[in-house]
């Protein structure tokens, strides 16, 4: 018998049906991966049988024998503290921010009724999730952690008590492509050791993939299909989950069709850029130490890194909506100045996409102010007519239906969002496209749409793309080049392909290993 | 609509009452009946009868309630002007001009603010004017702190960056980026702030600070309701309950507004 089962589990929020039919099962030792999109129920799933949700459970839910749909709030409480632990996506969030960890630590450990623990004993466990200096760490409030470093001490929170079955939703996805990898193995490590069950949450295949025994498609509330997760991946039998491993870059697929890059376009040299310290404090923090990188005619170039390696801000230096501290920035042969100098003929080239679809479009405005606001300032030429033209030509590049002009932006999805953002871009005909993070925040299956359109973009109109994103396998399916950074400066570049196979700088590697 | 934003429909029905009742009464506020000198209320003509020296009481109400919500109103218009102003600009400048402005709000927040308005009226005379000045020093504070705090946070936002990407220039940034998508909370504040600066008004009056006679207000009929009451209770009672109303009224429908914006 399974350490926890569900049959036939249906969620009702406020009368509707939001997941119905679904039926899994998690061993002692062993990890079952939920897979779907946003809003296909998965959180539900996990987290209604132990009263986190607003929502109603019905159906056999069983956990160690005991049956948790007819519990009382007693028994479910109980079962909540000493049976299970539980990791959250957002580990700043997550945590208390008054509370210090050992005083975090020190709450876990005593919920399943277990004495005061002693120092030494906070120390072992913050040493299990593998954090450096953990008796310092006590002492320090959750602002003083990385985001890395917060994910462990959540881990080490939900296991403190001992639990039986630990419910990970998400744990990895506000995360950066190396450090998703060490905590999934750092998972990995304590399922072993300590014979907890696991049930893992996540809509990206990747990072479950090869961490996870039994796998769980979910799409819209329902189980679209489920078994060992190695035979699933090699043999998928619904359209569904084919579409879902074809959506999910990987580094063995083959290579993609490029067309050939023309003279250089945009080169940097030696750029710099530098913060003032928030605040009347003194003193500078270097974000990019003099970076050069270069962009042909109709070539892309990935710029990649963790998360605070500084591509951001460089990207943003390039697309002359963020500071340069020294150094050049050469649009052919001619220098661009910095921010609110740039002329428009020199702002038309350049246009720059955002990672969150969502937060890039102005919530008051409806979608053709928002697709015609470049149109207005940088072709004073045109007429209000042939402005409307343009977007509904620019909406269906983006292949998105004329009636989207006058919806809002609250009514998009994230994908649709994305693409009427991609559209504002592209309307006034730049040479080069600035994307930071622009498939990051999508669900897979939008995500590998957003990055067919933009391949096909590229065709059609010989642009040139600064991808920046920490996910070098989806970097690959759009990318000549790849220039990888880390802390402030760019560390290696060269062709792609040849890089992925032979990384020669640490973080090049971790990058690759983590992929 | 009618059941769920009730306190806003009882405030509209004082103020229609407070303008229209002029027109309909045979009394104006400042008129004084020498045949019924502190009648009783639902004596001939005086509805809620009249003062110690023969005014209509509800008249004089009706001119009350109009002075303080002007007084109000006009002062909550000119605290969201500056504030949006000052704050907006602070907001969206940031570095050193940011701390600068927002420094001077502080200094102005530390100051003893009853004390500045009684040194105005000792120095200049009881005026209109001066109870405009002084509630308007003090009101545009709060305003000016939201709206900074609102512009800095939509200053990151990625739809700014597109803008300034696409070649807009600031002012049109600020003016149909920024200003759009704080008016929300900026009317939520603005609804605020009317009930403080009607309790500000009233507490300057009963002071004998605020408007002249025989000009009046809420604060003024409360004094005189108050020296009076242990003839005539009913003079303090009206003003204090049409007081009391509108300020709980105003401030349940002020924070719902909040609520929803923030």
């Amino acid at each position: 018998m399974s350490l926890y089962e569900i049959r036939d589990l249906a969620v009702d929020i406020a009368g509707n049906r939001l997941v119905d039919k679904v039926s899994l099962a998690v061993d002692a030792g062993q990890c079952t991966a939920i897979i779907g999109a946003s809003g296909s129920g998965k959180s539900l799933t996990c987290l209604t049988p132990f009263g986190l949700t607003p929502g109603v459970a019905s159906g056999l839910i069983r956990l160690d024998g005991i049956d948790l749909a007819s519990a009382d709030v007693g028994q479910l409480s109980d079962a909540r503290r000493k049976l299970a632990g539980f990791v959250f996506q957002q580990p700043l969030t997550a945590l208390t921010p008054h509370l210090t960890v050992g005083a975090q630590l020190q709450e876990a450990t005593m919920q399943a009724g277990s004495a005061r623990p002693t120092r030494a004993e906070l120390v072992r466990q913050l040493e299990r999730v593998g954090l450096s200096r953990p008796d310092e760490r006590l002492d320090q409030f959750p602002h003083r952690l990385s985001g890395g470093e917060r994910q462990r001490v959540m881990i080490a929170a939900a296991i403190a008590h001992g639990p039986r079955l630990l419910i990970a939703d998400e744990p990895t996805s506000a995360l950066d492509a190396s450090l998703r990898a060490e905590i999934m193995t750092l998972l990995d490590q304590l399922r072993a050791e300590q014979g907890l069950a696991m049930l893992l949450v996540s809509h990206d295949l990747a990072s479950v993939e090869g961490h996870a025994d039994q796998l769980v498609v979910m799409d819209k509330g329902r189980v679209v299909e489920s078994g060992p997760a190695a035979d699933i991946i090699a043999n998928p039998a619904e359209e569904y989950t084919r579409r879902l491993i074809a959506a999910t870059p990987r580094l063995d697929e083959p290579a993609p069709e490029l067309s050939q890059p023309g003279d250089i376009l945009l080169g940097t040299r030696d750029v710099a850029v530098e913060f003032q310290r928030p605040g009347w404090r003194r003193g500078r923090i270097s974000a990019v130490v003099d970076a050069s990188i270069t962009v042909r005619q109709g070539e892309s170039l990935a710029l990649v890194g963790g998360s605070g390696s500084g591509k951001s801000t460089l990207g943003r230096a390039i697309a002359g909506i963020g500071p340069v501290t020294q150094g050049k920035i050469l649009w052919q042969a001619s220098a661009l100045p910095q921010r609110r100098n740039r002329t428009l003929e020199m702002r038309r080239s350049i246009q720059p996409v955002f990672q969150d679809p969502v937060a890039s479009l102005d919530p008051q405005w409806t979608v053709i102010d928002i697709v015609t606001e470049p149109l207005r300032n940088l072709r004073p030429d045109l007429d209000r007519a042939e402005c409307n033209d343009s977007a509904r030509q620019a909406l269906s590049d983006v292949d998105l239906p004329e009636e989207f002009l006058t919806r809002m932006p609250a009514s998009l999805s994230g994908g649709q969002a994305q693409r009427v953002a991609i559209a504002r871009a592209m309307i006034a005909s730049p040479q080069l496209l600035v994307l930071d993070e622009a498939t990051s925040a999508l669900d897979p299956l939008v995500g590998a749409e957003i990055l067919a359109l933009l391949a096909r973009l590229q065709r059609e109109n010989g642009l040139s793309l600064l991808f920046i994103t920490h996910d070098i396998a989806a970097a690959r399916r759009l990318c000549h080049r790849i220039a990888v950074m880390d802390d402030g400066c760019i560390v290696e570049t060269g062709d792609i392909q040849a890089v992925i196979d032979h990384p020669r700088h640490p973080a090049t590697q971790r990058l690759v290993a983590a992929s | 609509m009618l059941t769920r934003h009730f306190p806003l429909v009882i405030v509209l029905v004082i103020v229609a009452l407070a303008l229209l009742l002029p027109w309909l009464m045979p009394w104006t506020y400042d008129q004084i009946d020498w045949d019924a000198v502190r009648a009783p209320a639902f004596s001939g003509s005086h509805i809620f009868g009249t003062d110690e020296i023969g005014r209509d009481r509800l008249a004089r109400l009706a001119a009350g309630t109009r002075i303080t919500l002007m007084v109000a109103i006009a002062a909550a218009l000119v605290s969201l002007i500056v504030g949006i102003a000052w704050g907006a600009t602070a907001g969206w400048v940031g570095g050193r001009v940011d701390e600068v402005m927002m420094r001077i709000v502080d200094g102005l927040y530390a100051l003893p603010f009853m004390f500045i308005v009684i040194l105005l009226m000792v120095v200049f005379g009881r005026s209109i004017l001066l109870v405009f000045v002084g509630i308007g020093l003090v009101e545009w504070l709060t305003m000016a702190r939201v709206v900074r705090g609102q512009v800095m946070a939509l200053k990151q936002r990625p739809f700014i960056l597109a803008a300034e990407a696409a070649g807009t220039p600031p002012i049109t940034i600020l003016w149909k980026h920024i200003l759009p998508n704080i008016a929300g909370v900026a009317l939520a504040y603005l609804m605020l702030t009317v009930p403080q600066v009607v309790m500000v008004e009233s507490f300057l009056s009963f002071l004998g600070l605020g408007v002249q006679e025989p000009l009046t207000s809420l604060g003024i009929l409360v004094k005189e309701g108050a020296d009076d009451m242990d003839m005539t209770p009913l003079g303090l009672l009206l003003p204090g309950a049409v007081l009391v109303v509108l300020l709980v009224c105003l401030t349940v429908e002020g924070e719902r507004l909040r609520d929803r914006f923030s």
